[in-house]
């Protein structure tokens, strides 16, 4: 029975390892489980837009199952609260502000906050500011980068060189700060 | 196990592991799984430096040197494969496929009762007890979660009641979120 082979343990001939799974870019899992996501038409939404050829195999499959699948689900349906939940996303404004505070008498540091509601890793981000102004630049806080010296103005242009994702409109200027 | 995991919270520290002890986990996992033998050194080359992460609860993670979490363990129990390894490697766990009403449950955290192993939809292999196996679904390819036997499947078939497979890591729980660790 093929059936039987599919759960045999073991590698299998003519398949080589390792296999790329395609997962979901809305709820991370492979294609197959979207339809148990809660927001699974957000998933049909991101299928849609990234792997068009996945999505039509979907939508056939959706429209021919209807009539079959119901029949078989009421032989298996079960009680109790199986609703998976959404890990729930914190959509704050997306906006990255820059200031610039006082350091001593005549000297200042840049405060970068806001660049993790993009999803930047802040140790590369940091990194990659102290070497492209080769200054110090370290991470300071939840989501705050302290760069050494005055460069809020080169920031306008190299956030967004480095980061796509980030216009240069989300970029706001806080001014100067006091410290 | 993951169920409440967090990234942020339950990461109690890193560690970098003595080549010795990198030695002894590779052959504890060869040991556990014969089947990996020709692959595991892609997976764990030789050479590279892991690393541990140490979670609460007595959970520890390795990953590469690329911070890809690649095996877990909860104690000193045996090291199981996260599911992203898993599905890149799916033959190296004995398999074992529940019913397509389950699959909900499954995904959000629930252990394998012994009914959802025996229907018609399901499929059983044949493991003893206390055996690390991937949990696959009707009509799906790939597996939706990592359990650990509670009851031989002879006893499940027999008994067909209660849990049968206890639900250790399974599509987006707190590890299948965790990102790479630097």
């Amino acid at each position: 029975m093929a059936e039987e082979n599919r759960l045999r343990i073991g590698p299998k001939e003519g398949v080589t390892y390792p296999i790329q799974v395609v997962y979901c870019g809305n709820c991370t899992m492979p294609i197959e489980y979207c339809e148990y996501y809660p927001e699974y038409d957000r998933c049909k939404q991101w299928l849609e837009k990234n792997l068009p050829r996945e999505f039509e195999k979907v939508k056939i499959g959706d429209n021919s199952d209807t009539a079959i699948g119901e029949e078989e689900k009421k032989r298996q349906k079960r009680g109790g609260k199986g609703i998976i939940k959404t890990k729930k996303k914190e959509e704050g404004p997306k906006q990255v502000c820059v200031s610039r505070a006082p350091r001593g008498k005549k000297k200042s540091v840049t405060v970068v906050t806001g660049l993790s509601t993009f999803d930047i890793d802040l140790k590369v981000a940091a990194k990659f500011f102290g070497q492209r102004f080769a200054c110090g630049s370290s991470v300071t806080g939840d989501d705050e980068i302290v760069i050494q010296g005055d460069v809020k103005d080169d920031l306008f242009d190299v956030i967004p060189e480095k980061w796509s994702e980030i216009d240069e409109d989300f970029i706001e200027d806080l001014g100067d700060q006091k410290r | 196990m993951f169920k409440k995991f967090d990234e942020k919270e339950s990461i109690s520290g890193i560690l970098q592991l003595k080549s010795s002890v990198q030695k002894s986990i590779r052959s504890k996992i060869l040991e556990s799984y014969p089947h990996l033998e020709n692959y595991l050194d892609t997976i764990l080359p030789k050479k590279d430096a892991f690393k541990i992460v140490k979670c609460h609860d007595h959970i520890e993670v390795l990953i590469n040197s690329s911070g890809e979490q690649q095996f877990f363990r909860h104690r000193e129990g045996q090291w199981m494969p996260t599911l992203r390894l898993l599905h890149k490697y799916p033959f190296f766990l004995p398999m074992q496929q529940v019913d397509k009403g389950a699959i909900r449950f499954v995904l959000s955290g629930a252990n394998i009762m012994c009914p959802g192993l025996t229907s018609p939809g399901a499929q059983m292999t044949e493991v003893e007890k206390d055996t690390v196996v991937a949990i696959m679904a009707e009509g799906k390819e790939h597996a939706l979660a990592i359990g650990k036997t509670t009851l031989s499947t002879a006893d499940i078939a027999k008994i067909n009641k209660g849990i049968g497979v206890e639900n250790c890591h399974y599509l987006n729980d707190g590890l299948w979120q965790m990102k790479a660790i630097k």
